[in-house]
């Protein structure tokens, strides 16, 4: 198991596009993905649970894989957030 | 498809009170398009914006014009007009034809039918029955149900299931328009209409059972002629299903004959109720239809709360007291 922080940066947070983003590139893994804020956890393959974070700009996101492709998971999500979604 | 003066004879007759007056003179040529027009300023030989290519239609304008002229201008009138290859003429108001026009008519094979309705409702009638048989059609694999009044047409890989998913939907009530071949009309610019092929007269193939008569097993309230399509309804396999909607905020399009219509894709895996995922497809539809975006609704709410989630943060942060 791993788990990387990392800052939202675009500045609408993680609303139902990139939440979508996160859940689809999730979704092409076998290992259980979560993504944190402040002390809750989600499944990182679950549309709702992503958004139920809220995780507004500035905040840090967890984000724990745990299994197989597990390097590739976490690598693969952090780079959506870096890139802010492709918004602003 | 296409058109011939013999299929208003035989197939619109009374609808459009036609009696033939050149009797059997070129009824089996093709009408090159579904337009009419009233040749008033031809008659009077001013031909340059002449459209010899549409049905044409004497009115009382035309005809009293013709009966007003003397008989060496009425001959050359009518020489004129008729010199053409039009493919029609229509005579409204049951009136009189003489005997010159038609002979010139049957030297030069063009049809002259007599329709006993006055002009105005004449093109009113005869317009939407020129129009459906030249509009553009085309024939798609797939299964047509009207889902509480909203047309879904589901399309998918052979054997993915659209006919096992509208029998159920056909269990719960709604209806269905065309299993397996689905023939698709344009009307106007932006409607589509779905109808069966005649000889189908809603059968269905079920793998395993075989042809089943959904009217006989269901009743006539199951089954519709036609139906506007609406939503495309796209099944895909699991694995393979890799632009489905996880948010509902894009709106994926399908277009078919230069319709776009809104498309829904749907991952399938054993045990998935598809019949129940399209009663919401259909309902969220007529949502939308009524202006309630759930989707962008609620992520406006999300959007809401992060943003006074980070001006707080941004204020405590500065906070130093």
């Amino acid at each position: 198991m791993i788990e990387q922080p990392v800052t939202i940066i675009n500045s609408l947070g993680l609303h139902a596009r990139p939440a979508a983003l996160l859940v689809k590139a999730a979704s092409q893994f076998t290992s259980e993905v979560k993504l944190g804020k402040d002390d809750m956890f989600i499944n990182g393959k679950s549309i709702m649970g992503v958004m139920m974070l809220a995780a507004e700009c500035g905040s840090v996101l967890r984000i724990r894989a745990d299994g197989p492709d597990e390097a590739e998971a976490v690598a693969a999500l952090m780079a959506l957030v870096n890139q802010g979604f492709n918004e602003e | 498809m296409s058109l011939c003066p013999r299929d208003f004879l035989e197939r619109w007759q009374e609808v459009l009170e036609l009696e033939s007056l050149t009797g059997d003179i070129s009824l089996d040529r093709r009408l090159p398009n579904a337009d009419l027009a009233s040749p008033g300023l031809a008659l009077a030989g001013y031909t340059a914006r002449f459209m010899p290519d549409r049905m044409h239609v004497l009115g009382e304008t035309e005809m009293s014009y013709l009966a007003s002229l003397d008989a060496s201008a009425r001959r050359a009138a009518l020489e004129g007009f008729l010199s053409h290859d039009l493919p029609l003429v229509f005579v409204t108001k049951g009136q009189d034809v003489s005997v010159e026009f038609l002979e010139l008519a049957r030297a030069r094979e063009v049809p002259v039918f007599r329709t006993q309705l006055k002009t105005a409702p004449f093109y009113r009638a005869i317009k939407p029955i020129a129009e459906e048989a030249f509009a553009p059609r085309t024939t798609t694999h797939g299964s047509m149900a009207d889902v509480y009044g909203v047309g879904l047409l589901f399309v998918g890989r052979s054997g993915i299931g659209k006919s096992e998913c509208v029998l159920d939907l056909i269990e719960r009530g709604h209806r269905l328009v065309a299993d397996d071949v689905v023939q698709i009309t344009r009307r106007g610019k932006d409607v589509l209409i779905a109808q069966g092929h005649e000889l189908a007269a809603h059968h269905m193939e079920i793998r395993g059972v075989g042809l089943i008569d959904i009217p006989a097993l269901f009743g006539i309230r199951s089954v519709r002629q036609q139906k506007r399509v609406e939503v495309v309804v796209q099944l895909e396999d699991w694995e393979t299903a890799k632009d489905a909607d996880r948010s509902g905020l894009t709106r994926q399009e399908n277009t078919i004959l230069g319709v776009s219509l809104p498309k829904v894709v749907v991952p399938l895996n054993p045990g998935k109720n598809l019949t129940v995922i399209s009663e919401v497809v259909a309902m969220n539809h007529l949502l939308r239809m009524m202006g309630i975006d759930v989707a962008s609704a609620f992520n406006q709410r999300l959007i809401l709360k992060m943003k006074e989630q980070r001006g707080l943060r941004e204020y405590l942060q500065e906070d130093f007291e």
